[in-house]
C-alpha cells in the first residue's frame, strides 16, 4: 500500500516530527531491549555456574545425621553400652514460628503438660534461629506415627528417629563406663575452634557427649563421623523430596572392648549389697582388670535422660556417695593388708623371717603403749605366723628395724602411691609417706618436717599417713601373686579392634622369688590355716583350688582412750573400714582381688573376705582351665603317685583341714 | 494516493469484512504466542496444572482477544469522540477512589461497583492516551513544540498522576506519567524543554526519595541499590529472582523443573516475577525468544502508528505502545535486578486480569488505528486530518 503524499505543510510537519520522534523512541526501546538481552546473557551465560550453585544451595539441604555411638563391650563381647532407637519430636525455630499455636496443635497428639510446655517455650526463646528444640523423647510408636501423619500441617515440627545410649547393666558399670549427656555450654566452649571436632554435630540436639569414665575418656573415638541426608526443601524449609543418592552415610564410632568381665562385675555389685566400697579383680598374669566395681552405684541411664534437680541432689548428698568411684577415687589406709608389703621390705632388708618376736598384747615404745589387736597377745611370732595372725607387735618392731624409707620403697615397688594409665580419669594417687615426703609436705612448718620415730610403727601396720586405693591394692596383690613382674592394670582391651598393650609387658619386681614365696605362704595361711584371720570366710569350696589372702582394718578414729573397738553400736560413719586382698589359686595364682568395705566394721575377715570369695568363685569358674581342675579333683587325691613330680607347692600345712575351728579369732586385727 | 484492489471505492473500507481483513493478524499471532508462553509458565509453576492460573489466563486472553477485534473495528472517529469522556470518567473515578476506595496492602487502589472491583488507574492509562492524542490532534506543530497551550496537556497528565500517586501507587503513577510524556514528546515537544525536564528530574530525585516516599517505597529503592545487604529480608525478591535467572543458563532447567519457582523461593512467581520463572525453565534461549516477541510487538505497533494518516491515530497508537514498552522494560529490568521492585507486571505473560485488560484495550486501539489508517478525523476546529 502506498502512502498518501499530498498534505498541507502544517500536516506534513507534524507527521515528520512524529516520524522522527517515533524512530527515536523505537530506537530507545530497542536499546532497552538490547540492554535486557545483554543483562540476560551476563546472568545466564557468564555467571550461570555461580547462580546454579546458589540455586542448588537453596534447593537442597543437607541434614546432619549423628553417627551411631561406638559400642562398649566387656572382654567377652557382652554389650555394656549400646544404642537403642528413640523417637523424638522437635520444633524448629524457623522464621515466623508461632510456638504457642504449634504447641497447642501438638498437645492434641501427644501429652504436653504445663511444666513441659513452659520449658519448651523457654528453650525456644533461648535457642538460636533454625535450631531445633526437643519437645519430647521416647515417643511410643503410636505417638510417633500420629505426629508423622500430620506432618504436612505442622511445618515447624519434625518427628524423627534418633538413637539414645543405653546401659543394659544399669549401675554395675556406671563408674567405669560413665555416661553420656546433653552437650553443655562448657563443652561447646571447650570444643570451639577445635578442628578435630565436628561443631555441627556438637550442636545437633540428638548428640550426646561422654561425661564420665570411658564415655568421656574415649569420647572422640566413640563419636564416629556424622553423615547427612540430602533433602530437597522449599522456601520455608519443608522437605519436598528425599534424595537418597546424595546421602552421606554416617560412620559409626569405634567399638571399645574392656578387660572387664560382666559376670564378675555384676556379681561384685551384687555381693556389695547395701555396703559402700569397691571390689577390684585383676588377672595375675596379664594385668587385665576383670572387675572394677564401686558401690553403691547409680543408674547411668537416668543421666542420659537428664536428671532432675532433686534426683541429682539425692544422689550427691547420700552419705554413701554413689557418685564417687571408690575403686580409684576413694583412698583409704590399707591397714593390715599392707603387712605383706612390710614383710617383703623386711626380707629385702635382710631380716631373718625366723627371728621371733614376742607379742604380749602390748608394747611400750616412745612414751606410749602400742597395742596388738589381740588383747592377750600372740606370743612368740615369726614372720609367717605374724602374717597369718596379723600380729601388730611383730610389724611395729620389724618396721622400726628397717625404717620408713625401706618400707616406702617396697610399697612403691608393689604399686602403691602411683597412678596407672587405665584410660579413665579420676584416679587418686594416695600417699606413701617417707622422710623425704615429710620435708616436701611441711614446708611451712619446719617442726613437722622431721620423721618422728613414732610414725614408723604405724606405717608398719598400714596406718598413719599412708593411703591407697582399691586398684592399688589389687595391683599389689597381683604383683605378689605373679611373683615376677611388676604388673600394671589394663582396663581398655581394644579400641576399634586395635589391641592395647597388655599390663604384663613390664619390668620384673625388685624382690627375690624366695621372699615373695615366703610372704605368699603367710597369706595362704591366713585363708587356709584354721587359725588364720580369714580362714572361715575364705573357703572357696572349689576342691583344691584355694585362695590366699590378707585381712585389713583401717581405723577412722582414734581408740587411744580405751574406747571399745566393738563396732556394733557405733554409727556407720565412725566404723572402721574393712579390707581384704586375696589371690587364687594360691599354688598357681590366676586372679587377684581387693575388697574395701567402707565402715564395714572390725576385722577384714568379716565383711571383705566373704565378698572376695564370692567374686573369686565367679572368676575361677569362668576360667576353663580352672574349671577343668575343679571338676577333676575327685580322683586326684587318690592318684597320689603322679603327684610326686609337681608336689613342690603343698609344703605348707594348708590343704584344707576340716573346719571345726573353735578358736577362730573373732573381731579382727589392726 | 494509490488506489488498489477493491478498497478504492468510497465507503468500501467501512465494510466489516474489509475491516476484519485489515486487522494486523501477524501482530495478533505474536500476541497469542506471548500469552501462550505465559499460560505455559503458569501451567508449570502450578505443578503442571491448569488450575489455578493457566486456564484463567487463557480464557481471559481469549475473551479480551475477541474484545480487541471488536474494538479494532470501531471507527477511529468514535474513539476520537470518546476520548475526552473516557478521560473525564477516569478522573472522576480516581477522585472517587480517594473518597471510598478499598484499601489493600496499605494503598487505596480499588473501587467496587456492583461487586466488580477494578482499578480506575487502568482506565486512566487509556483515557489519558486518547485525551492527549485528541488534544494534540488539533494543535499545530509550532504549538506542540513550545507554547502556553502546552499547559493544558501538562495539566491533563498531572491530574491523574498526582491522584494515583496519592493512593499511593507510585509505580502506576510513574507509568501514567511516562505514557503522557511519551505522547508529548512524540507530538514534537521542544528539545530544550525535554532536556531541561530531564535535568530537573535528576535533581529532584534524591530529595524526593528521602522525603516524599512512603517507608516501604524507600525500602524498595534502598534494597535495589544494595540487594545483598539483606538477602532474606527486603532484598530477598531481587536475590532470588537473579538466582532463578542465572541458574537457568543457556537452555534452562526444563519445563516444570525450575526449582526456584517450583519450591516457592521466588516470590510473586505467577505475577511480577513470571519472567524469572521462564528464564529458569527455558534459559537464555527462551528469554531471548520472548524478548524478541515483545520487540516485534513494539516495532509493529510503531509501524502502525507511523502509517496512520490522522495525527490522532498516530499519537494514540504511539502513546499506547510506549506504555507497553515501558511495562516490558521496567519489569525486565526489575526481574534482572536492574531496577527497584515496583509492582509492574510483564504484560500478557504475567497472571492478572486488570493489566491484561488494559493492554488488550490498548491493542484494540492500535488495531483500530491500523484498520482506519485512511480515515479522516476532523478536529474540533474543523481542520482536516
Amino acid at each position: 500500500m502506498s502512502e498518501p503524499s499530498i498534505f498541507f505543510f502544517e500536516v506534513n510537519e507534524r507527521q515528520g516530527v512524529f516520524h522522527r520522534r517515533a524512530f527515536l523512541l523505537g530506537g530507545l526501546t530497542g536499546m532497552g531491549l538490547l540492554a535486557l538481552g545483554g543483562r540476560l546473557a551476563q546472568l545466564q551465560l557468564v555467571e550461570a555456574q555461580r547462580y546454579q550453585k546458589l540455586s542448588a544451595g537453596n534447593q537442597f539441604n543437607y541434614r546432619l545425621v549423628p553417627p551411631p555411638r561406638g559400642l562398649i563391650m566387656d572382654r567377652n563381647g557382652v554389650s555394656l553400652a549400646s544404642n537403642r532407637p528413640n523417637f523424638r519430636l522437635m520444633i524448629n525455630k524457623d522464621k515466623g514460628l508461632e510456638a504457642e499455636a504449634v504447641l497447642d496443635d501438638l498437645s492434641k497428639l501427644v501429652p504436653i503438660d504445663g511444666t513441659r510446655r513452659a520449658r519448651i517455650l523457654k528453650e525456644l526463646d533461648r535457642a538460636p534461629r533454625k535450631a531445633p528444640v526437643v519437645v519430647m523423647e521416647d515417643l511410643s510408636w503410636e505417638e510417633f506415627s500420629r505426629v508423622n501423619i500430620r506432618a504436612p500441617e505442622l511445618p515447624n515440627v519434625t518427628a524423627d528417629m534418633g538413637e539414645v545410649r543405653v546401659y543394659p547393666f544399669g549401675g554395675a558399670f556406671a563408674h567405669v563406663i560413665g555416661y553420656v549427656a546433653k552437650v553443655s555450654d562448657r563443652d561447646l566452649k571447650a570444643a570451639e575452634g577445635d578442628p578435630t571436632q565436628d561443631q555441627d554435630l556438637l550442636h545437633h540436639p540428638g548428640f550426646r557427649i561422654g561425661k564420665q569414665g570411658v564415655e568421656k575418656a574415649f569420647d572422640k573415638e566413640l563419636r564416629g563421623r556424622a553423615g547427612a541426608t540430602k533433602t530437597e526443601v522449599d522456601s520455608v524449609g519443608r522437605v519436598v523430596r528425599l534424595d537418597p543418592a546424595g546421602d552421606i552415610p554416617p560412620v559409626a564410632g569405634k567399638a571399645i572392648h574392656l578387660t572387664l568381665d560382666a559376670d564378675i562385675q555384676n556379681r561384685a555389685l551384687e555381693v556389695m549389697g547395701e555396703e559402700s566400697g569397691a571390689i577390684v579383680v585383676m588377672d595375675c598374669r596379664t594385668g587385665d582388670l576383670l572387675c572394677m566395681a564401686s558401690a553403691p552405684s547409680f543408674d547411668a541411664n537416668r543421666f542420659v535422660r537428664g536428671l532432675s534437680g532433686p534426683e541429682y541432689k539425692a544422689l550427691a548428698e547420700y552419705e554413701r556417695k554413689p557418685l564417687l568411684d571408690k575403686a580409684i577415687t576413694g583412698v583409704y589406709p590399707p591397714g593390715s593388708t599392707f603387712k605383706p608389703t612390710v614383710g617383703l621390705a623386711a626380707l629385702a632388708a635382710g631380716i631373718d623371717p625366723e627371728i621371733r618376736v614376742n607379742c604380749p598384747g602390748s608394747w611400750y615404745y616412745g612414751g606410749r603403749t602400742w597395742r596388738c589387736h589381740k588383747k592377750g597377745g600372740h606370743g612368740s611370732q615369726n614372720m609367717h605366723e605374724a602374717i597369718k595372725n596379723s600380729c601388730d607387735i611383730y610389724f611395729y618392731q620389724t618396721a622400726l628395724k628397717i625404717g620408713p624409707t625401706a618400707i616406702a620403697n617396697a610399697a612403691r615397688s608393689m604399686g602403691f602411691g602411683q597412678l596407672y594409665d587405665i584410660g579413665i580419669p579420676g584416679q587418686k594417687k594416695g600417699l606413701v609417706p617417707d622422710p623425704a615426703w615429710k620435708k616436701r609436705a611441711f614446708k611451712k612448718n619446719p617442726a613437722n618436717q622431721i620423721w618422728f620415730p613414732g610414725e614408723t610403727p604405724s606405717f608398719g601396720i598400714g596406718q598413719g599417713a599412708l593411703t591407697v586405693n582399691a586398684l592399688q591394692l589389687a595391683v599389689m596383690t597381683a604383683r605378689l601373686a605373679n611373683a615376677k613382674k611388676a604388673l600394671v592394670p589394663r582396663l581398655i582391651k581394644s579400641i576399634g579392634g586395635v589391641e592395647r598393650p597388655a599390663g604384663s609387658d613390664v619390668p620384673d619386681l625388685p624382690f627375690s622369688p624366695e621372699h615373695l614365696a615366703y610372704v605368699r605362704a603367710g597369706m595362704a595361711a591366713v585363708a587356709n590355716d584354721v587359725t588364720g584371720t580369714a580362714y572361715r570366710n575364705s573357703q572357696l569350696g572349689l576342691g583344691d583350688v584355694q585362695m590366699a589372702g590378707k585381712t585389713g582394718t583401717a581405723q577412722v578414729r582414734s581408740y587411744d582412750k580405751g574406747v571399745s573397738r566393738d563396732s556394733k553400736d557405733v554409727r556407720w560413719r565412725l566404723k572402721d573400714h574393712n579390707l581384704f586382698v586375696a589371690f587364687a589359686p594360691y599354688d598357681d595364682p590366676r586372679y587377684a582381688v581387693s575388697v574395701i568395705i567402707e565402715h564395714g566394721g572390725l576385722g577384714g575377715g568379716t565383711a571383705g573376705a566373704p565378698r572376695a570369695r564370692e567374686v573369686m568363685r565367679v572368676a575361677l569358674l569362668k576360667d576353663p582351665e580352672m574349671r577343668a581342675r575343679i571338676e577333676k579333683p575327685a580322683p586326684m587325691p587318690e592318684a597320689v603317685p603322679d603327684d610326686v613330680m609337681e608336689g613342690a607347692a603343698p609344703e605348707e600345712p594348708t590343704v584344707g583341714p576340716p573346719p571345726p575351728a573353735p578358736t577362730t579369732p573373732q573381731g579382727g586385727q589392726l | 494516493m494509490t488506489l488498489s484492489g477493491g478498497l478504492s471505492r468510497p465507503g468500501e473500507r467501512d465494510r466489516p469484512t474489509i475491516k476484519f481483513m485489515e486487522i494486523d493478524w501477524t501482530f495478533c499471532l505474536v500476541l497469542c504466542l506471548i500469552a501462550g508462553a505465559g499460560a505455559l509458565m503458569l501451567f508449570s509453576i502450578a505443578g503442571a496444572s491448569w488450575k489455578p492460573w493457566a486456564a484463567n489466563h487463557l480464557i481471559r486472553f481469549g475473551l479480551y482477544f475477541i474484545m480487541m477485534v471488536v474494538l479494532a473495528m470501531c471507527d477511529l472517529r468514535w474513539w476520537f469522540m470518546a476520548a475526552y469522556p473516557i478521560y473525564g470518567v477516569g478522573l472522576l473515578l480516581l477522585i472517587a477512589v480517594e473518597a471510598v476506595g478499598d484499601i489493600s496492602l496499605g494503598a487505596q487502589r480499588w473501587l467496587s461497583i456492583g461487586g466488580f472491583r477494578f482499578q480506575p488507574s487502568e482506565i486512566m492509562k487509556i483515557g489519558l492516551v486518547l485525551a492527549l492524542a485528541r488534544y494534540y490532534h488539533g494543535l499545530s506543530a509550532d504549538s506542540a513544540r513550545m507554547s502556553w497551550r502546552l499547559l493544558i496537556p501538562a495539566g491533563m497528565i498531572a491530574a491523574p498522576v498526582l491522584l494515583v500517586a496519592h493512593q499511593p501507587d507510585l509505580g502506576t503513577a510513574m507509568l501514567i506519567a511516562a505514557t503522557g510524556l511519551s505522547i508529548v514528546v512524540l507530538a514534537g515537544l521542544s528539545w530544550r524543554i525535554i532536556i531541561a525536564g530531564i535535568i530537573a528530574v535528576m535533581v529532584a530525585i534524591p530529595p524526593f526519595v528521602m522525603f516524599v516516599l512512603h517507608d516501604y517505597q524507600r525500602h524498595r529503592v534502598m534494597t535495589f541499590l544494595n540487594p545483598e545487604g539483606d538477602p532474606s529480608g527486603k532484598g530477598y525478591q531481587i536475590v532470588q529472582s537473579k538466582i532463578a535467572l542465572g541458574s537457568g543458563g543457556l537452555l534452562g532447567k526444563g519445563f516444570g523443573l525450575g526449582s526456584q519457582s517450583q519450591l516457592n523461593f521466588l516470590p510473586e512467581k505467577q505475577t511480577d516475577f513470571i519472567f524469572a520463572t521462564l528464564a529458569e525453565e527455558f534459559g537464555f534461549v527462551g528469554c531471548f525468544t520472548v524478548l524478541f516477541l515483545y520487540g516485534a510487538v513494539i516495532f509493529m505497533a510503531l509501524r502502525i502508528a507511523s502509517i496512520s494518516h490522522s495525527h490522532f491515530g498516530r499519537l494514540a497508537a504511539g502513546g499506547t505502545i510506549s506504555t507497553f514498552a515501558v511495562y516490558v522494560l521496567i519489569n525486565g529490568a526489575m526481574v534482572m535486578g536492574m531496577a527497584p521492585v515496583v509492582g509492574v507486571p510483564m504484560p500478557m505473560l504475567s497472571y492478572g486480569g486488570t493489566v491484561m485488560l488494559t493492554v488488550m484495550i490498548g491493542f484494540g486501539l492500535i488495531q483500530a488505528v491500523r484498520v482506519h489508517r485512511y480515515t479522516e478525523v476532523t478536529s474540533g476546529k474543523g481542520s482536516l486530518v
